[in-house]
C-alpha cells in the first residue's frame, strides 16, 4: 500500500430531484482519501448512500457538487463518451447481482469489457480473459453461459470481468450478500488475494466480518455521509 | 469481440424469438419477391406468346376471347370460321405467312389444337422455336385420308405418359379414331407445352358434325403480313367482313395489362400492408428485447459502453435479423414464384421463376434499410438507458 492517494473525494454532495422542486438529499462527504493498493471497506445500512457513492467515484452518477479526483482524472469534468472512456480504463466495477450478460460465456463476459475499453489488442483478448479466469478457478468453464455456472461461479466471472482491463481500481458492491456463507467466504478470500497481488485500490462495500477482518481501513456510512449522520440525530 | 459479435450472440440468446422475426420478415419479403417475379413473368409472358403473329382472324365476338383461346388457350374457343377463309389469306399477296388453327376437344386435360406444319416452321421473325425432342412432326396428310398422328407438347407428353407409337382416345364414342403419338416436343415455356397437335383433316376426320360439313370449319387464323404497312388494310378488310373479326394481339395486350394494373395496384396496397406488419412486428420484437435487457445495458454502460456503442448493438442485431430474413425471403420468394408456376403452369405464361433479377439486391438492401430503422426506437431507448436506475439490485 502506498501514502499516495487513488481516489480523493472532497464536499461531494448528491441530491435526486422531487417531484414539487424539492431534492432528497443522500450524500454529503467532506472527505474521503483511498490511499494506492488499499483495501477499504464501506459498511452501513441500506439507503445510506454506499451505492450512491461507488456510483459517483465511478461516473456512472454526476455528484450535484464537490470535487472528485480518481488516479489523475476528475470525471465530473470529462464529457460523457470520454467518463465512460475513463470508466472502462481506470474502474472495474463487481455488482452485488453479478450482472454477466446472459447470450454470452464466461470468457466472452469478460471479453465485453475489454471490447469497452480497448485496450488490449483484440488478438489477445480470448487467451487474457482465459487466463484471469483461470486464476480465479474457471479455467474448465470458459464456455459456460451463465446460466451454467453457480453463483459463486458468476461472481467470480464478474471479478474477472472486473479485472480485465487492468483498471488501478475496483469497486465491489456487496459483491457476496447474495451467495451463501461459504461460497462468500471463497469468493472473497479469492478476490482480495488477487486484488492484493495486482495491487489494485480496492473499495468493498460489505458487512461481511472476513471482508471487515482482512481490510485496511473500515468505514461507516453513519460517519462518513453527513446526510446519515443528520437522520441518525434526528 | 465486436459489436456484431455482441449483437449475434444476443440473437442466437433468443433464438426462438430471433428465428420468428427473421420467419416474418423472409414471409413478407417472400411475397414481395414472389409477386414482383409473378408479374413480370405473366407479362413477358403474354408478350412472347403473342407477339410472333400480327393479327389473329376469327369469328366476330371477343377480341380478347379470341386472342385469349387461340394464342394462349385460356378461355373458351369463339364460333368457327370457314377453311375457305385461310384458303384466301394464304392466297393473298399481302400475307407473308397464314397459319390455321382449330381448336378440339382435350386429352386429361390437354386440348387439341389442329394445325399445319407451317405452325412449328422457323422464321427469323419467330420468338418461339419448336424443336423436336422425340419422333418427329405429324404428316402433312390429305383432307380424304387423315393419318390421325399427333405431336405432344412437352407438358403433355410428360403428365400423361404417352410415348411414340402409342395410340389414344378419350370416351367411347372417339374409340374409332384413335389417335397414333408421331413425335413430342421439346420444351417452349409456352401454352404450347400443354397441347395435342394434329393436322386439320385428322382434326375434321375425329369430329362428326366436321365429317358431314361440305366446308370444313376452323377456330382462327394467324397471320403475319409481308410489310407492316399492310396490317392496317388486313385488319380493316377482314373487320368489314360479315363473318369474321381481325384482332391485334398486342392490342388485346394493352387491355390485359390495363386490367393486370388494376389487380397490381390492389396487390401492391396489400403488399405495402403486409410489410408495415412485418416492420411492425420487428419493431416490438426489438422493443420488447431492449425493455428485458435494460440491465444488461445499464451493465455495459458501467463497464464502460459508449451510449453509441449500445445503438450499434441494437441496430445491428435488427440489420442481422433483416439481412437473414430478405436472403431467406428472395430465396422464398423464387420458390413461391415457383410453386405459382406450376399451379398456373396450365397457361404457359411463367417461364423461369429462378432468374434473379436486378431489384432482387435492391430489394434486400430496403430490407436491411427498413428493418434497421424498425429498430430504432428501441436502439434509442436502449441508449438512454438509466445506467445506476437500472443497476439497483433486484429484489
Amino acid at each position: 500500500m502506498s501514502t499516495r492517494s487513488a481516489v480523493v473525494l472532497r464536499e461531494v454532495k448528491k441530491a435526486f430531484p422531487l417531484r414539487g422542486g424539492a431534492d432528497l438529499e443522500v450524500l454529503d462527504l467532506e472527505h474521503l482519501a483511498l490511499p494506492a493498493g488499499s483495501c477499504t471497506v464501506l459498511r452501513g445500512r441500506s439507503g445510506s448512500g454506499k451505492t450512491t457513492l461507488l456510483n459517483i467515484i465511478a461516473g456512472v452518477s454526476l455528484p450535484t457538487s464537490g470535487t472528485i479526483r480518481v488516479g489523475d482524472t476528475d470525471p465530473v469534468t470529462l464529457s460523457e463518451a470520454r467518463r465512460d472512456r475513463f470508466r472502462a480504463e481506470q474502474v472495474g466495477y463487481v455488482f452485488q447481482t453479478f450482472n454477466l450478460l446472459s447470450a454470452l460465456s464466461a470468457v466472452e463476459n469478460v471479453m465485453l469489457a475489454m471490447m469497452f475499453a480497448d485496450a488490449i489488442p483484440r488478438r489477445l483478448q480470448r487467451s487474457r480473459a482465459a487466463d484471469l479466469l483461470a486464476r480465479l478457478g474457471l479455467a474448465e468453464r470458459l464456455a459456460h453461459k451463465p446460466a451454467q455456472l453457480s453463483r459463486g461461479e458468476q461472481q467470480r466471472v464478474a471479478i474477472a470481468r472486473a479485472l480485465a482491463n487492468s483498471p488501478p481500481l475496483i469497486l465491489a458492491d456487496e459483491p457476496c450478500a447474495s451467495l451463501d456463507a461459504s461460497t462468500a467466504d471463497e469468493v472473497l478470500a479469492i478476490f482480495l488475494a488477487v486484488c492484493r497481488q495486482d495491487e489494485k485500490t480496492l473499495l468493498l462495500v460489505s458487512h461481511d466480518e472476513a471482508a471487515l477482518g482482512a481490510a485496511d481501513r473500515v468505514i461507516d456510512m453513519a460517519e462518513l455521509n453527513r446526510t446519515e449522520a443528520r437522520r441518525g440525530t434526528a | 469481440m465486436t459489436i456484431l459479435t455482441v449483437a449475434l450472440k444476443y440473437l442466437r440468446g433468443r433464438l426462438v424469438a430471433s428465428t420468428l422475426t427473421a420467419v416474418s420478415i423472409a414471409l413478407g419479403v417472400s411475397l414481395v419477391v414472389a409477386s414482383v417475379l409473378l408479374a413480370r413473368e405473366i407479362k413477358e409472358g403474354f408478350i412472347a406468346g403473342a407477339t410472333d403473329y400480327n393479327l389473329v382472324v376469327g369469328a366476330k365476338g371477343s377480341p380478347t376471347q379470341l386472342v385469349l383461346s387461340v394464342v394462349f388457350r385460356m378461355d373458351l374457343a369463339t364460333p368457327n370460321i370457314e377453311y375457305t377463309i385461310y384458303r384466301d389469306l394464304q392466297q393473298d399477296p399481302r400475307v407473308e405467312t397464314a397459319v390455321p388453327i382449330g381448336l378440339g376437344d382435350a386429352y386429361r386435360g390437354f386440348r387439341y389444337v389442329a394445325t399445319s406444319n407451317t405452325y412449328f416452321a422457323a422464321s427469323p421473325w419467330r420468338r418461339k422455336t419448336f424443336a423436336l425432342a422425340a419422333g418427329r412432326f405429324f404428316a402433312d396428310d390429305p383432307q380424304s385420308e387423315p393419318t390421325y398422328e399427333v405431336l405432344l407438347g412437352a407438358e403433355a407428353a410428360r403428365s400423361t405418359g404417352l410415348q411414340i407409337g402409342d395410340r389414344f382416345y378419350e370416351g367411347e364414342e372417339m374409340a374409332e379414331y384413335p389417335l397414333t403419338v408421331a413425335g413430342i416436343l421439346g420444351p417452349t415455356h409456352s401454352a404450347d407445352d400443354r397441347a395435342i397437335f394434329l393436322s386439320l383433316p385428322s382434326y375434321w376426320g375425329m369430329n362428326e358434325v366436321a365429317r358431314g360439313m361440305a366446308v370444313k370449319p376452323l377456330t382462327a387464323v394467324l397471320i403475319r403480313p409481308k410489310r407492316m404497312s399492310d396490317l392496317p388494310s388486313l385488319h380493316r378488310e377482314l373487320n368489314i367482313a360479315a363473318e369474321t373479326q381481325a384482332v391485334l394481339p398486342s392490342g388485346v395486350l394493352l387491355t390485359i395489362f390495363n386490367m393486370m394494373a388494376v389487380a397490381e395496384d390492389v396487390l401492391r396496397m396489400i403488399l405495402a400492408i403486409v410489410g408495415i406488419i412485418v416492420l411492425l412486428y420487428v419493431f416490438v420484437s426489438m422493443y420488447s428485447a431492449t425493455t428485458e435487457r435494460r440491465r444488461e445495458i445499464a451493465t455495459m454502460r458501467a463497464l464502460g459502453a459508449r451510449r453509441a456503442t449500445i445503438l450499434g448493438i441494437v441496430l445491428a442485431e435488427c440489420a442481422a435479423l433483416a439481412n437473414v430474413g430478405g436472403i431467406g425471403g428472395i430465396i422464398g420468394g423464387h420458390a413461391v414464384a415457383y410453386l405459382a408456376e406450376s399451379l398456373i403452369g396450365s397457361s404457359g405464361l411463367v417461364t423461369n421463376p429462378f432468374r434473379v433479377d436486378v431489384f432482387e439486391p435492391a430489394v434486400l438492401a430496403g430490407v436491411i434499410l427498413l428493418g434497421t430503422l424498425a429498430g430504432l426506437l428501441p436502439a434509442v431507448l436502449a441508449y438512454r438507458t438509466e445506467v445506476a436506475e437500472n443497476l439497483a439490485p433486484l429484489s
